[in-house]
């Protein structure tokens, strides 16, 4: 009997760090001996291939040709655990199972899929096909910000939803809606996860209000910090720098997707 | 003048428990010294050939710090005794003793002392049970200090007004065990009394959330029929999963 996970990644607004928090939760995942999948997409706006230090040379096929019609969605996976390993934390990454679908970045394509739309019938098979053939423990889906079609579908799929917010009033009320949106769509488990909080706050606090108010666990307040700004998006941040407090709390949400059954 | 001297001795924690005719042969070998406010006792260096019992008055323990300036160690009490352990392991003084006070002390010179061990094997008892319970008294606090320092690096504040109390009702008479303490003690609430205000400097942000904007636009979302289908979608597509899964 497989247990097989899909888990979204979404915020209300964008800039909230969602991407990042995506791929370095995934390689925490992959680290602990999962076979782990990311599926990126906020086609609009493509960014966590960055993090696995991929540029338009070395990327194939993405999933934009695959919601075209032009390749199987399996032709798209990019191999982390073997390719991707150019940098200090990446490195870490080597002999794990650990895949990628890109999307496409080329500004002509982006477009194309904007005008013509796609079928989101078709990105929900790909998922279950992406999930069954890598024989995968969890797939993790970078969405675009806010609640389109395809971000709605995300979510309505998802066995764990993750929402990440900043700790102001707007992401805050956007976070509200998504939560009830979560809710009425009977997503089994809905996490939150506060990013790029100024150390100056009590995190303690921040998180009892955040949680009273959602009625939702908050599995990591994790700090605004200028080591990952940075960083540039050129690392896997949490494997280059284990022991910041930004790799501490984030690894704390990781083991809470870990433990959900 | 030699009972005085037995009197005396009663009050030193080394002859705790003696018979008076015991006293009285210690005391037939001690003499007294008296010293005025200032005086030296013994120097840091010289070799240490005598044990010091105090009667009357105070002392302070000095030895140097690193500049040469004159460095506090400790302060001694009438029924203490100063150098004993120079009698033992035969080292030089590792510090020296000066009257704070008028005082009046008991010397007992080590051929003296290593007479009565040989001739009294009853007093040799008393003054090893007397050193070693002092010895298993610091091991005792060094150990309680060892815990301690966990529970502070632990950020664990909880024990001191508790652990405090229980000491001052128990055991706390011998003096640098209890200045050791109070120094530790103080040691803690300044620490804590600096984390709180650590604390107190962060800031609290309050969020809020406008309930009636939440509402409409969560029913402009669920009022369109993408959503009407995606619910029931969800719902095939989960249980469709779900029974894929159990079949794997």
């Amino acid at each position: 009997m497989a247990n097989r996970k899909i888990v979204s990644i979404h915020s209300f607004r964008g800039g909230t760090g969602k991407s990042n928090t995506t791929a370095n939760l995934a390689s925490q995942v992959a680290l602990a001996g999962k076979r782990v999948g990311i599926v990126d997409t906020d086609i609009q706006s493509p960014g966590i291939h960055v993090l696995f230090g991929l540029d338009e040379t070395k990327m194939g096929k993405t999933i934009n040709d695959f919601l075209h019609g032009k390749c199987p969605v399996s032709e798209v996976a990019f191999n982390i655990g073997e390719r991707a390993l150019d940098s200090e934390g990446r490195a870490k990454l080597a002999g794990m199972n650990l895949w990628l679908f890109p999307s496409s970045i080329r500004g002509r394509e982006i477009s194309q899929i904007l005008r013509e739309g796609y079928d989101v019938n078709l990105l929900n098979e790909g998922f279950q096909t992406i999930l069954k053939e890598l024989q995968l423990d969890y797939l993790f889906i970078d969405t675009h910000p806010g609640l389109n079609e395809e971000t709605l579908l995300s979510i309505a799929i998802s066995d764990i939803l993750i929402i990440v917010l900043r700790p102001d009033n707007q992401d805050f009320q956007g976070t509200a809606v998504t939560v009830d949106i979560a809710r009425s769509l009977d997503v089994p488990n809905l996490i939150l996860m506060v990013n790029k909080a100024l150390p100056k706050y009590d995190f303690a606090d921040l998180r009892k209000q955040v949680e009273n108010k959602f009625h939702a666990p908050v599995a990591g307040v994790l700090p605004l910090s200028f080591d990952l700004a940075d960083n540039g998006s050129k690392d896997i941040f949490s494997l280059q720098h284990p022991d910041h407090e930004w790799s501490k709390a984030l690894r704390e949400v990781a083991e809470t997707v870990l433990a959900i059954k | 003048m030699a009972e005085d001297i037995a009197a005396q001795l009663k009050n030193c924690f080394l002859f705790k428990g003696l018979s008076d005719e015991a006293l009285a042969a210690v005391a037939q070998k001690a003499s007294t010294h008296t010293l005025a406010e200032g005086d030296v006792l013994m120097r840091r260096g010289e070799t240490g050939d005598s044990l010091f019992m105090v009667n009357e008055g105070w002392f302070k323990i000095v030895t140097e710090d690193a500049q040469g300036d004159e460095l506090i160690i400790n302060k001694t009490a009438p029924g203490e005794t100063i150098g004993e352990m120079a009698l033992l392991d035969e080292a030089p003084r590792s510090a020296s003793a000066i009257a704070l006070t008028p005082a009046r002390v008991l010397e007992l010179k080590k051929d003296a002392f290593y007479e009565i061990l040989d001739q009294r094997p009853d007093v040799a008892l008393t003054i090893i049970r007397g050193l070693s319970s002092r010895l298993r008294f610091s091991t005792t606090y060094i150990q309680k200090a060892i815990d301690w320092s966990q529970k502070i690096a632990a950020g664990d504040y909880e024990f001191i007004e508790n652990t405090q109390q229980a000491l001052r009702k128990t055991e706390s008479d011998d003096d640098k065990a209890a200045q050791l303490l109070s120094a530790f003690f103080q040691m803690v609430r300044s620490v804590k009394a600096r984390e709180n205000d650590l604390k107190e400097q962060l800031e609290r942000l309050t969020l809020e959330i406008d309930e009636a904007r939440r509402k409409q636009e969560f029913e402009d979302i669920v009022g369109t029929d993408f959503y009407a289908n995606l619910k029931e979608r969800a719902k095939r597509l989960r249980a469709q999963r779900a029974a894929s899964q159990d079949e794997e």
